[in-house]
């Protein structure tokens, strides 16, 4: 469908200077005010760069001062932790149950399908108190279990779809050969059918990811001081005490790189991920 | 903060509790799940007032009396201080001092050149605006933010203590007047509408903070703000108190009251810790915690024992000396307030929304309805002053 | 199940060894029989283990879930309004107290807005950039674009609400000093405008999910019944505008119907980009229901009230969702 055409030609450039602008200002923003000191940020506009840049900011955002005192250091390896946990076994979990949603023809199937599409949009200022009382009486509450259950309560349901989708694509005639060699189901499974899976596995490790690093509100209520994720901590700032937005900016900057570095290598998996699930579901 | 407590109690580990936002918000959101789950902390931060009240009703809290007596801390407080955290007879937390809300910040170098003096009235406020605007063009009166809703309400508050009086004030938020007579609501509501022009016309998308920058950085003159903003000031725009800007309590008449609240500390009624727990609870009542944690955090002592000269700068200097003088002068704040914890963002939306689109009418009707709606004659009945 | 001993006499005089071979014979073939219904049984057994270790875990999660959801609905109906849980059951005192309260009027106005407002541009300039991207005669450029516009996917709220904020300030704001800056003094007011501050934070909206809206739309391009379709019309000689309202728009309709349906969902639920942004201000004018939810259960700790924001926000997620759940349903047991 690739046209030559002069129109286009100058759409083309138009297009780019416009999303151009729209999707690199903001970033722009970011990095010159991680840079700045808090003054520089009252005083000056946004647009203008330091004159002096604090590379220090991002040493004090990731080892901690007495202005800020929770280093990202530990943050990041909490929100990897838990990020890394919730996506490898919900991606798990939800591909055992999307494997049976897309074989199965019950009554339990279809019921758990339609729970399943409509949960999926469960928004989840509903779920906060419920799930911290849950926490609190199973006694998850004082680790990264809590965290992870209640991400996993969230996320299952949508891997199974996602991955579901996906199996449904796969051609039966692979697990009755398979079982006519004498394999049992779960052998096929995870013989077969799981390793062909692989680029499904990871869009939904993709998809799940971001979304679990990026949680704020439930990552609030059941962090404790040990186990907090970087988000809850760049919101530490605010509050009735100053907020430090430079360094705010600079821990957002963190936040954001590792999720963003995911994103620029693995982006295709999850391109083909949100198609996987749009399209066939 | 918890260095006093190491001196005084080395073996007691501090497990601290996770407090993003320093005592904002987002602290409540986690202490109300834990709560309602069950996972009862030793020990926590709290406001006073209504804030207070709602964790007593709730059963939360243990009475402090013994410790009260046995540390003859009520004699040590003023008065009004040991009210707003005394709930039917008993105290429930041990206050570690007090944030004082109307103050008036300005900036000295302005004020010098066009030899104005700091008004202390609603009056002089207006006419000081009318010289500053017209001297400069580049400058807006008043600073405020109001994005979190609650600096509107800050300056409404002291255009309701000037025209009506303490008393006044104090039955206003127990739901006392009768809104559908009362004159001086409204006179307030149409003062504070003559204001708008002098303020800044982005104060929905800025912080109190971020209306702090905005004097520091030369774009207002003034702002209204608590005792806190001198660490804003200090650290965000380098300025010195008493050099860069001044303060002076707003307003002054009838008579010069501050409106505060009380950060403190309580014990959980399931605290899984209550020794410690209570040996903390002494040392937040010591000098040896609360003269350094005070002098940076921003408010003033709770004690009225201690020597003011331990603040770096005459402002908390002067107002201490002045609380210590006249204990009876100080009323709950927007904070640790009078009005119920339901009523009160709904009170801050009729003041932020009256900013927005000044109805003196239907923001009369509103408040009316609003004191209806959620009791607040019964809610607040705890409350008394002096 | 041995078939044991009498056999009848029928008065045959088999010699006993021949007696021997039937009953040795009989004796396999039932071998066989039982090694088969017990194979049998073991199989059954085997896939209702089967069946189970791939059904549990998910069945297990969706329980919690509806837990989570049936918990509030409970709690909405109780008189919960304060720290201390309450559980005493009241009717439907707390609807009635939301339905009076002015935020919610502003709220169901404001979600109505983000509704159509949220979904509609976002898929229209989709649908026109994804069309461009296929025209685009430059795969770097297309690669590039791609990359640019999906990124905000990777940020969390708080980033971008406090950078769009910063966008957004009248006086210092980005926009507006950029503006200044090549001689246009805008007197855009943006979100401390109260008539259209809800707009402002749409757009930023639209802005953050631009890109995954793409993906989705010009993934939909990408099938081949469509793309000869699409071979068709140019031959006949139709415009690139006629191609893509005629041949394209309608053979995308699974793919936009997905779309719509996320979209249509993620503007329910919107909460972060107005809480950092305007908090729900200037006044009350850009609040919505989500943002209620909370003030209403964090601030004013009316529990009971919030958990009924929060089952009407379900309600009406699950009302819009409906359509797309039984397409999505036929779709895939089919």
């Amino acid at each position: 469908m690739k046209s030559n055409s002069p129109t286009v030609r100058i759409l083309v450039i138009a297009v780019l200077v416009l999303l151009s602008i729209a999707y690199l200002m903001p970033i722009y923003v970011m990095v010159i005010t991680s840079l700045k000191s808090l003054e520089e940020v009252n005083r000056a506009n946004y647009l203008v760069p330091s004159t002096n840049p604090q590379w220090s900011n991002y040493v004090e955002v990731l080892l901690g001062s007495p202005s800020f005192r929770s280093q990202m250091m530990p943050r990041l390896l909490n929100s990897t932790i838990i990020s890394v946990s919730v996506t490898a076994l919900a991606a798990f979990f939800g591909s055992l149950g999307g494997y049976y949603l897309s074989r199965s023809r019950t009554l339990i199937a279809r019921l758990l399908f339609i729970l399943i599409g409509i949960a999926l949009y469960l928004p989840y200022q509903v779920v906060i108190i419920p799930l911290s009382i849950l926490m609190s009486r199973t006694g998850m509450n004082q680790s990264y279990g809590g965290l992870i259950f209640s991400y996993l309560i969230l996320n299952v349901p949508l891997a199974s779809v996602l991955m579901g989708t996906f199996f449904l694509g796969i051609p039966r005639e692979l697990e009755e050969a398979a079982h006519v060699d004498g394999a049992s189901r779960v052998q096929t499974f995870f013989r077969i059918i799981a390793p062909i899976s692989m680029p499904a596995y990871a869009s939904v490790a993709i998809i799940i990811f971001t979304q679990v690093w990026n949680e704020f509100f439930l990552a609030l209520t059941l962090a404790t001081r040990n186990t907090q994720t970087v988000q809850v901590v760049m919101a530490e700032a605010k509050g009735t005490t100053l907020v430090l937005y430079n360094l705010q900016m600079a821990a957002a900057l963190v936040a954001i790189a590792l999720p963003m570095l995911l994103f620029l290598f693995l982006g295709r998996y999850f391109v083909r991920g949100i198609l996987a699930g749009a399209l066939k579901g | 903060m918890f260095k006093a407590l190491q001196a005084a109690y080395p073996d007691i580990e501090v497990a601290e509790n996770p407090n993003p936002g320093g005592g904002g918000v987002n602290q409540r959101v986690v202490l109300q799940s834990r709560i309602a789950a069950g996972d009862y902390p030793d020990t926590f931060q709290t406001l006073g007032g209504a804030e207070l009240k709602n964790y007593v009703d709730s059963g939360v809290l243990e009475p402090l009396d013994d410790l009260w007596t046995e540390l003859d801390y009520a004699s040590v407080i003023p008065g009004p201080l040991a009210n707003a955290v005394t709930i039917d007879g008993h105290p429930y937390v041990v206050p570690l001092n007090m944030h004082i809300q109307n103050i008036l910040y300005y900036n000295m170098a302005v004020f010098d050149e066009l030899s104005i003096e700091p008004p202390t009235t609603f009056a002089e406020l207006l006419a000081a605006c009318e010289a500053i605007t017209t001297a400069r063009t580049d400058m807006v009166c008043l600073g405020l933010g109001s994005k979190e809703k609650w600096g509107d309400a800050f300056v409404f508050d002291s255009i309701l203590l000037e025209n009506g009086g303490p008393e006044y004030y104090v039955n206003l938020f127990k739901g006392g007047v009768d809104l559908s007579t009362d004159e001086v609501y409204r006179t307030s509501l149409e003062q504070f509408q003559q204001l708008v022009p002098y303020i800044n016309t982005d104060h929905s998308s800025l912080t109190w903070d971020q209306a702090v920058g905005l004097v520091g950085s030369g774009g207002a003159a003034m702002t209204l703000m608590g005792t806190w903003a001198i660490g804003a000031f200090t650290k965000g725009s380098n300025w010195e108190p008493g050099v860069d800007f001044g303060a002076v309590t707003f307003p002054q008449s009838p008579e010069r009251i501050l409106l505060f609240h009380p950060d403190a500390y309580g014990m959980t009624v399931q605290a899984p810790h209550p020794e410690a727990t209570m040996d903390w609870l002494r040392v937040v009542a010591t000098p040896e915690l609360q003269i350094p944690t005070d002098v940076t955090q921003g408010g003033l002592f709770a004690r009225t024992d201690i020597d003011p000269m331990e603040f770096p700068y005459p402002i908390r200097q002067e107002l201490q000396t002045y609380v210590s003088e006249n204990p009876d002068k100080l009323i709950l704040d927007q904070h640790g307030s009078i009005l119920p914890a339901a009523a009160q963002p709904a009170y801050w939306d009729i003041i932020s929304a009256f900013l927005v689109e000044p109805d003196v009418d239907s923001a009369v009707e509103a408040t009316a309805s609003l004191m209806d709606t959620f009791g607040v004659a019964e809610e607040s009945a705890w409350y008394s002053w002096p | 199940m041995h078939v044991h001993a009498s056999l009848p006499d029928f008065g045959c005089k088999k010699s006993s060894a021949e007696v021997d071979k039937a009953m040795a014979v009989i004796d396999t073939k039932t071998q066989e029989k039982k090694l088969a219904v017990s194979a049998q049984r073991q199989e059954r057994r085997q896939s209702i283990t089967d069946i189970l270790i791939f059904l549990v875990p998910l069945l297990f999660f969706v329980i919690l879930l509806y837990g989570t959801l049936f918990w509030t609905v409970y709690v909405s109906f109780t008189n919960w309004r304060t720290i201390a849980p309450n559980y005493e059951l009241t009717g439907f005192r707390w609807y009635n107290f939301l339905i009076n309260q002015p935020r919610f009027e502003v709220d169901i106005v404001n979600n109505l807005k983000w509704l159509i407002l949220g979904v509609v541009p976002t898929v229209v300039i989709a649908i026109f950039l994804a069309y461009f991207l296929e025209l685009t005669p430059f795969p770097k450029v297309e690669a590039y674009i791609r990359t640019l516009i999906l990124y905000p996917v990777a940020m969390s709220f708080i980033v971008t609400g406090t950078v769009w904020s910063w966008m957004y300030e009248p006086q210092r704001g980005v926009i507006n000093t950029a503006l200044r800056s090549i001689g246009i003094d805008s007197g855009f007011r943006f979100a401390t405008n109260p008539g259209t501050a809800t707009y402002w934070l749409i757009l930023i909206f639209i802005w953050q999910y631009l890109g995954f809206s793409v993906i989705i739309t010009q993934s939909s391009f990408r099938t081949t019944e469509l793309q000869e379709l699409i071979e068709a019309a140019t031959m006949d000689g139709a415009s690139r505008l006629r191609t893509l309202f005629s041949v394209i728009i309608p053979n995308i309709r699974a793919g936009l119907l997905v779309l719509v349906s996320l979209l249509l969902i993620s503007t329910l639920k919107v909460f972060d980009i107005v809480f950092i942004v305007t908090n729900g201000g200037p006044g009350i004018s850009t609040d919505v229901l989500a943002l209620n939810m909370w003030v209403t259960t964090f601030q004013q700790h009316l529990v009971s009230a919030g958990a009924g924001i929060g089952v009407i926000i379900f309600l009406m997620a699950f009302i819009l969702v409906i359509p797309y759940t039984i397409y999505a349903f036929r779709k895939w047991f089919e």
